[in-house]
């Protein structure tokens, strides 16, 4: 067959085009800054995901993110518990720094997270972003509502700001079936409290809110920022903090006896549904290239509620100990284009690690403050291994003279200290995770988490690992040296008519709190 | 020229029409049956050291069987019941010396698998299927009981379990066959090093792969049954995986069995075969725990290998059949080892034999066609007791037992006590059996309230399949009842010309003893 050179002529130029073309539109897009989406579920165990080897839980959302994406296999939250991991993930700061500590602030807390702390928000504010927060901040409120995410560096917030379980609970599931008891008994959801409140920016617009659409909410607010950041040509920052799977369990009218898992994985289905919905909503709005996305959970599966809790997994105990479980947690970072598509990775990181990631993704500086994270991009783009060698346990209710309960080294570690917690379960078939008075050892009990990632086989009785207790002992030792504590916020007085109320004001307190 | 070209293609075209229509070849069927590998060995399961890239990537291009099951948690019951489609009460792999025990082919056993019994290669081998058996047997290794007077053309591998090395006085080593006659010994010309070295699992696979080639050169359809055995103890691995793996010796194992099925599959790919070739992967019975630190892993599971409880029956499974099965799939449908049987027979457009009882059913429908069965029961069963039984999410246990004898202190289920379950002594709880949902709490750690309107319902559901199974049940002649010394491996066929034939004592049966 014989070809003109006239075809030939007339090819190229279409090829030049399009190469031009497709120059442009690569050039435009990585002109501008990468938005960031972080979504930080609630109690979300390490084995809680079916890719995570959940036998019954229906995750295909997140598990396409991870087929999709990268998985991350010793990803650790900072603490066990909600309101310090948050303070973590968001100051790139351990949150005995930052004084979050012990357990949970409250609605009626004075205290919250330090005004002079700098968080991602901040920072990316500093870079231009459009920034926004959604669902559960439970860094404070406060007098004032001073503590309140708008003040951290969000332009936007909207959500229910702390756990549904601080308020009484009325409809958890379609179409008015309640709330779980809880199973231990003494913590009914906060029936002394005001209800629940959504707020939009510093106002309420529903109280109590009605947690059967509270994921539809989100997910309508998410796409709206999105869009209206895409449209703008603006770099976004979205935080979206679920509420899910805390118990009280709750989910929508058509997630309501959806899953094979009982209430639990009905909440985690809806929590799929949601993450779904957003990826999807950033392939239309075409920035799916441009975003990066990172799914974890603010710490291990509570395991306290018998079969309506999470799962650990293979993992030791859950939420609130300095076990496995209540600090390795599901990890799933997705950037298309960037980050190769089905990656497993065993580097070890944490939530500390998100915020030096992301000054450096976005071109920003560091705040000049101490930041016990580390960049891990290199990590996400296959580049190098993780440099982190080290992870301080600290418990639920740190002492100071007593500090971080065990320490992670390289691939082992240490317990100096153990205990257990109702969180991890009062029946827990593992006794260690009961709650229980502390148990100091000396010499600190050895797992090597690389080949006995259940901490089931103790090596301090070893002596070819007398060398590695030794450095071990040291590191931490250095390590605590130069931990400045942090005033808790969490011991500052607490004042019930700071919980949020719809009527300021109004008589009788909390239950007037209510706007239909 | 342009013609010659064009009127070659389409020579090519009718050639490669012509053949695959002249030879309308039944689909092949490989089974892969592993040794003691735990659900939670799989990086698709969930195991953090995410070892295992050929079965991941089998998952996602197959189906992921979640509640798949092997019909006992024991080697040669197990093995017995996939080969035959019947369970061990069934087929005579089971004792009646005591109550309740688990039992299997040692080499003292005195029985095998019966004449009267099927086995899935003499009814492959009707529709014109050859058949070959790779690894370990484990149905007896008496002359009458050998592979290939029960269906199998071709064998490579041993009678037995590999573990030695033995005196060849008070007991022989154990032999490995090709086709009829021994070629040699285990430790002896087939080496396993004490440090764990030993090319096995390399032998293993290229037998499998000279198979397939040879099988598609002939052009007639086949069956193979691939049954390493390095993931049991004492595990062993080649010299270019010792030491790979971060979970020790038995990760090393896992790793090189992980490599051999991406060999396997990748060669049918090679071959462009894999779209007329129906592979399964599973494992015979959970991951052994009792075997001290850095074994297998059953995730989230409870116990291991001996139990019944989820970690002792619950297996990684992984069905495979590009063009048929669509990737990525997650079946959650009960299943069975003794499916694939019925499977195996369906495929070959066969019907199962009417003269006897089945206790498996075809996965065709719900893998190809997605057609989910939620009426299937899993039996439980050691040795002549039914210990427990599934159906649907419910899972009642009407026996329970986690260690035979004190004195040997084997930890079925270390880590893990669940009162009144894991009991040490084999309990009684016919009149109130414990019951689980497994959707809830796979790791069945929280029972189920007695006399609760849900116990009840669901305990009726188990009780309607297990009194119709109680009913029909006819049990076979126990063949795992009598041991002898002097039928030990000490002379097998072809030791003669090896000159490698022992001698053992004079024949003097006994009872045998099953301690645990």
């Amino acid at each position: 067959m014989k070809v003109s050179t006239k075809h030939i002529r007339m090819s190229v130029l279409v090829y030049m085009a399009v190469f031009i073309l497709v120059v442009f539109v690569c050039v435009h897009s990585s002109g501008s800054k990468p938005n960031i989406v972080v979504l930080f579920a609630d109690d979300v165990g390490y084995g809680d995901l079916a890719c995570y080897g959940h036998p019954a839980s229906y995750t295909p959302n997140l598990d396409g993110m991870a087929k999709n994406g990268m998985l991350f296999t010793s990803f650790y939250s900072a603490a066990n518990l909600c309101s310090p991991s948050r303070a973590a993930l968001l100051t790139g700061r351990y949150h005995i720094r930052s004084g979050i500590y012990p357990f949970v602030l409250g609605p009626d807390s004075t205290g919250g997270l330090p005004r002079n702390e700098t968080t991602i928000a901040n920072i990316l504010k500093q870079q231009g972003y459009h920034t926004a927060m959604i669902g559960k901040w439970d860094l404070g409120i406060g007098k004032d509502m001073v503590h309140f995410p708008m003040h951290y560096g969000f332009d936007k917030y909207y959500g229910v700001p702390y756990v549904h379980g601080a308020c009484p609970c009325e409809t958890c599931f379609y179409p008015h079936e309640g709330c779980q008891q809880s199973v231990i008994g003494g913590d009914k959801c906060g029936f002394d409290k005001t209800y629940c409140p959504l707020f939009q920016n510093m106002r309420i617009i529903q109280q109590p809110v009605d947690l059967l659409t509270l994921a539809e909410k989100y997910v309508d607010f998410a796409k709206d920022f999105i869009t209206d950041s895409a449209n703008a040509g603006e770099s976004f920052f979205l935080y979206l903090a679920y509420n899910h799977c805390h118990f009280p369990q709750f989910a929508g009218k058509r997630f309501h006896n959806f899953t094979q898992r009982g209430i639990y994985g009905d909440s985690l289905a809806e929590i799929d549904w949601s993450v779904g919905e957003i990826l999807q909503q950033l392939r239309h709005s075409q920035i799916e290239n441009n975003t990066l996305v990172f799914f974890t959970s603010d710490n291990g599966a509570a395991l306290r509620d018998w079969y309506n809790g999470g799962s650990s997994g293979m993992l030791k105990c859950g939420k609130a100990t300095t076990y496995e479980g209540g600090h390795r947690v599901p990890a799933i970072a997705y950037w298309p284009g960037q980050i190769t598509a089905g990656v497993s990775s065993r580097d070890f990181l944490t939530t500390l690690d998100l915020l030096p990631t992301i000054t450096k993704l976005s071109g920003s500086v560091l705040p000049k403050v101490t930041i016990d994270g580390m960049d891990m991009s290199s990590v996400l783009f296959g580049q190098a291994k993780s440099a982190r060698d080290n992870l301080l346990y600290y418990p639920a209710y740190p002492d100071k003279k007593i500090g971080a309960y065990a320490i992670r080294y390289k691939h082992y570690k240490a317990h100096f200290y153990t205990e257990g917690s109702p969180q991890s379960g009062m029946y827990n078939a593992d006794t260690d995770c009961h709650p229980n008075n502390t148990l100091h050892h000396d010499p600190p009990l050895l797992y090597d988490l690389d080949r006995d990632p259940g901490e089931l086989y103790n090596m301090n009785k070893e002596p070819q690992y007398k060398d590695v207790l030794e450095e071990i002992k040291q590191v931490k030792t250095k390590l605590e040296d130069a931990m400045i504590w942090g005033t808790s916020q969490v011991n500052k007085p607490k004042d019930p008519r700071l919980e949020p109320c719809c009527i300021p004001g109004c008589d009788p307190f909390p239950s007037c709190c209510r706007c239909d | 020229m342009m013609l010659l070209i064009k009127l070659f293609q389409f020579m090519l075209m009718f050639h490669a029409f012509y053949s695959t229509n002249s030879n309308p070849s039944k689909p092949n069927v490989i089974l892969m049956l592993m040794d003691d590998m735990g659900w939670g060995d799989l990086g698709v399961l969930g195991n953090p050291a995410k070892e295992t890239p050929n079965l991941d990537r089998m998952a996602s291009e197959g189906a992921l069987m979640t509640d798949f099951y092997a019909p006992n948690p024991l080697c040669s019951p197990s093995r017995a019941s996939l080969l035959t489609g019947r369970l061990p009460i069934r087929n005579g792999f089971y004792t009646t010396n005591d109550h309740a025990r688990c039992s299997y082919t040692p080499q003292y056993i005195v029985g095998g698998i019966p004449d009267s019994e099927i086995v899935l290669p003499e009814l492959l081998n009707k529709a014109g299927y050859r058949s070959k058996i790779i690894g370990k047997w484990h149905l007896g290794h008496q002359t009458q009981y050998h592979p290939l007077k029960h269906g199998f053309d071709e064998y490579f591998g041993a009678p037995n379990c590999h573990v030695g090395p033995y005196d060849n006085k008070k007991q022989p080593n154990i032999p490995v066959y090709r086709d009829a006659d021994m070629i040699g010994r285990y430790y002896e010309e087939f080496k396993i090093d004490k440090s764990g070295e030993s090319n096995l699992t390399q032998m293993f696979i290229e037998e499998a792969i000279a198979f397939i080639e040879k099988q598609h050169q002939t052009g007639e359809q086949f069956f193979l049954y691939w049954t390493p055995d390095a993931s049991h103890s004492p595990h062993y691995a080649s010299k270019s995986f010792l030491g790979t793996s971060q979970r020790e010796l038995y990760g090393d194992a896992v790793m090189e069995l992980d490599y051999g099925v991406g060999q396997i599959l990748g060669k049918l790919k090679e071959l462009q075969i894999e779209n007329n070739t129906f592979v399964f992967f599973s494992s015979d019975n959970g991951a052994a725990l009792s075997g001290g630190a850095y074994v297998g892993s059953n995730g989230p599971f409870l116990c291991g290998k001996h139990t019944t409880f989820e970690g002792g029956m619950r297996e990684p499974s992984i069905a495979w059949w590009p063009g048929r099965i669509k990737p990525g799939k997650i079946v959650h449908e009960l299943g069975s080892l003794m499916d694939l049987f019925a499977t195996a027979v369906d495929i070959a457009g066969m019907k199962l034999p009417a003269d006897r009882v089945y206790d498996g059913s075809s996965l065709l429908p719900v893998l190809v066609d997605d057609k989910m069965n939620k009426n299937k029961t899993i039996f439980y069963y050691r040795g002549n007791e039914l210990m427990a039984a599934r159906r649907g999410m419910y899972k009642a246990h009407f026996w329970t037992w986690s260690e035979g004898i004190p004195t040997l202190h084997l930890e079925y289920c270390p880590g893990m006590q669940v009162e009144d379950v894991t009991t040490r002594n084999l309990t009684n709880h016919m009149a109130q059996p414990v019951l689980f949902h497994l959707g809830r709490d796979p790791g069945e750690k929280f029972k189920l309230k007695l006399n609760t309107a849900e116990y009840k319902k669901g305990l009726q559901f188990i009780m309607e399949a297990v009194i119709e199974h109680k009913k029909t049940m006819i049990p076979g002649q126990p063949q795992l009842n009598m041991c002898d010394k002097g039928i030990m491996n000490w002379a097998p066929s072809g030791c003669e010309t090896l000159n490698k034939c022992l001698h053992g004592p004079p024949s003097n049966p006994f009872k045998c003893s099953w301690p645990v």
